[in-house]
């Protein structure tokens, strides 16, 4: 029936009194790679433990490939790939030991182990490595591991849990190398990040998740969309006061998409931040406000979720 | 069932790997058996603890001299004449003493009368060395002295330097049950192992002891284990891989009990090739009773899994519940010299059911139908552990 690799529907999972997630939808096409974006404690962790049936959900359920996360967990355990937020291996087994044990548990024996085994230690650039312990490893490279783990039976659908927390940047790189690759052989991925530059490297889809909810979501142009097309121009003015009601005033310019104002801090998006940049300031000033700080960027998803939530992404 | 093998070999892997465990396992307890045999070995041979007694025989009649060659004669005591006030003092040309005796002027004369005597017993109550041994063997051997001998009523009583009057009671006590007519002639006593006994190895007693107080030690690292497996994540791993969860326990628990199997084997065959420990007249007994304290053990270490929420309260708690059933069982002592409400009571241990078993047939010479009672309790025990681990053991942390 459903093309879709996942479906959520109203996903609610309430731990202790905290309500981690609470009324996530979503779905993700097979192919691509899903990006799920939030700030620490946003319930990223915990909507991938239901999907990969770690959790069962307070009420909702997900299909995943077809099967219910909480009717056919069973069903789901065998499509998935899940990469854990915390380096889950034996520290005093070697990366060989623990890819195999890895791979035993999902069914592989004798020359396919060996291969996949292999396959991966390179895909991660860790072969050479592959007999030495991994408490011997550098944070970058147990991560390598964490992921080649994940992924060596090759799961139709690979669900990461913040991959590249604390790794040095080559470790990153080749871990996006990794990711694009098996996404080009046709595992869908899941992939979760509070870091919002990842996010738009990586992924066509994106949601935006904050205090267990799905803020915004679709692919990262319709989501810059949000701030407008050309630019974004933030100002700081003084003295306190002197701005209110500046932002309507801004709004009816030309070229410009929007404005807001937060006390004596001004948000306005434009189709061009050149050509608005005169005739606002020049508003400014007839305020009788001095700017103390000016900002131009372009649209990103940091400064999306700032305008969604009011808050920084990192914090 | 293939992947629960899978898991018992990995974990049997990693514990491979592990010097500390080794040290827990196997290292720790020779150094431990081997200490309190060798230590303890007076205690239960009466062997080769040995001091010097200062006697100053001031009886006037014969009573007080063959009171003194009775005490010559214990082989782990030398006796040394001295004055009474070298007696008073425990020092004598330049040495110090922990313990004199004062035989009384009138001692003859009152044993011979039949009235009370006392003698004077001086110790030097900061000397924690041979003193209250000492004390034992002197208050033995007046013991038999007056009830077999000299047939009169005895007291001894003892005058401590500092506070004559603390144990003088427990003393004149021990003496007092003297009995009532005086024979002249000194009675010799000997003592001869009773027919078809051994001479004692104290390994035979120390071994089975501490190997399974170290057997229980030995599975805490199979609890911190699955804790850790937990803790870790490697456990969330295993719970989204198509692996049942009876398999996920059921290769750490298999993988445990190899372990202990392996570790009190260990133990047992250094005790029995190194230190010539006896197994006994049935080896399929001493196979058994080991198997099922082993599997005990295990069980016990999966139910202190479930019943603690970190590792660190398993390893606090479980080295408190392992040394009281050690203390209680009877791994540090006999439980044939405790109190029998102390023996009942060690009979909600692991440890005094096991050693029930082992030690009737190393010591005891029982044979495999004899300690069949005593594994089917331990098996038991072991079972409801097990059942009750399974139930309360969370996969996931809270
Ligand atoms: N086991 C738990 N016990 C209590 N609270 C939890 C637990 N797991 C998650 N939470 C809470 O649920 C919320 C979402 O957590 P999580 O899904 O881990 O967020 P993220 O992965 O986005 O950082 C947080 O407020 C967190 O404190
Ligand atoms: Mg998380």
């Amino acid at each position: 029936m459903s093309e879709q690799i996942v479906k959520a529907e109203h996903l609610v999972k309430r731990i202790g009194g905290i309500t981690a997630v609470d009324g996530v939808s979503f779905s993700i096409e097979p192919g691509q790679i899903f990006g799920y974006l939030g700030p620490n404690g946003a319930g990223k962790t915990t909507t991938i433990s239901i999907l990969s049936t770690y959790l069962p959900a307070t009420s909702g359920d997900a299909l995943v490939g077809g099967f219910s996360v909480r009717r056919e967990p069973l069903k789901v355990k065998e499509i998935i790939g899940v990469v854990p937020q915390e380096i889950a291996l034996y520290p005093t087994l070697t990366a060989m030991q623990n890819l195999r044990f890895c791979g035993k548990m999902y069914n592989l024996q004798g020359s396919m182990l060996d291969g996949r085994c292999r396959e991966m230690l390179e895909l991660v650039k860790l072969w050479e490595r592959r007999d030495s312990r991994i408490e011997e490893f550098s944070g970058g490279m147990k991560r390598r591991i964490n992921l080649a783990a994940g992924m060596l039976h090759r799961p139709r659908f690979l669900l990461l849990d913040e991959p590249t927390v604390g790794i040095d940047p080559q470790s990153r790189e080749r871990i996006f190398d990794t990711i694009f690759k098996i996404r080009d052989d046709g595992t869908t991925v899941l992939y979760t990040s509070h870091y919002m530059e990842e996010v738009e490297l990586l992924c066509d889809h994106i949601a935006i998740m904050d205090r267990g909810k799905i803020i915004a979501a679709g692919t990262l142009k319709d989501l810059l969309k949000m701030l407008g097309e050309g630019g974004m121009i933030e100002l700081e003015v003084s003295p306190p006061g002197c701005a209110s009601g500046l932002e309507e005033a801004i709004s009816r310019l030309e070229d410009v998409t929007g404005a807001r104002r937060e006390e004596n801090r001004l948000f306005i998006s434009s189709v061009s931040s050149a050509r608005t940049l005169a005739p606002v300031m020049k508003l400014v000033e007839a305020g009788g406000c001095e700017v103390s700080s000016l900002e131009l960027y372009s649209p990103n998803l940091e400064k999306l979720f700032i305008h969604l939530t009011g808050k920084e992404l990192r914090e | 069932m293939k992947k629960l093998w899978y898991i018992a070999t990995k974990d049997l892997l990693i514990v491979a790997k592990d010097r500390g465990a080794w040290i827990t396992l196997l290292l720790t307890p020779l150094v431990v058996i081997v200490l309190a045999s060798l230590a303890l070995s007076p205690i239960y041979k009466g062997g080769s603890l040995h001091a010097t007694l200062l006697v100053s025989d001031l009886d006037s009649g014969g009573v007080g001299k063959q009171l003194v060659s009775a005490l010559a004669a214990n082989p782990n005591m030398t006796v040394q004449a001295a004055t009474e006030a070298e007696s008073r003092t425990l020092k004598r040309a330049g040495s110090t003493y922990s313990l004199s005796l004062v035989i009384p002027e009138d001692f003859s004369a009152r044993v011979e009368a039949g009235s009370s005597v006392q003698l004077m017993v001086y110790d030097d109550p900061n000397s924690t060395t041979s003193a209250p041994f000492l004390k034992g063997m002197i208050e033995g051997t007046v013991n038999r002295f007056s009830a077999v001998e000299v047939a009169a009523k005895v007291g001894v009583a003892e005058a401590l330097n500092q506070n004559p009057a603390a144990s003088a009671a427990s003393v004149a006590a021990a003496a007092a049950s003297a009995s009532s007519q005086m024979a002249n002639q000194p009675i010799k006593t000997s003592e001869q192992p009773a027919a078809g006994t051994k001479p004692l190895n104290t390994f035979d007693i120390e071994t089975p002891g501490f190997a399974v107080m170290f057997l229980l030690f030995g599975v805490m690292i199979g609890t911190e284990g699955l804790l850790e497996e937990r803790d870790k994540g490697t456990m969330a791993r295993l719970i989204v891989a198509p692996v049942p969860r009876s398999s996920i326990l059921g290769g750490k628990l298999a993988a445990q009990f190899l372990v202990s199997l392996l570790q009190i084997s260990l133990l047992f065959a250094a005790g029995h090739f190194i230190f010539n420990m006896d197994t006994g007249n049935s080896l399929p007994g001493l196979v058994l009773m080991v198997a099922i304290t082993a599997y005990t053990a295990t069980a016990f270490g999966l139910l202190l899994a479930a019943l603690v929420k970190t590792r660190r309260q398993a390893s606090a708690f479980g080295v408190l519940t392992i040394l009281l059933m050690s203390a209680l069982g009877g791994s540090w002592w006999p439980l044939d010299i405790v109190p029998p409400f102390m023996r009942t009571l060690g009979h909600v241990t692991i440890n005094a059911w096991a050693l029930d078993g082992i030690k009737g047939l190393i010591l005891h010479g029982q044979g495999f139908f004899d300690i069949l009672p005593q594994a089917g309790v331990l098996f038991a025990y072991g079972t409801v552990c097990f059942l009750a681990g399974v139930k309360l053991f969370r996969f996931r942390n809270a």
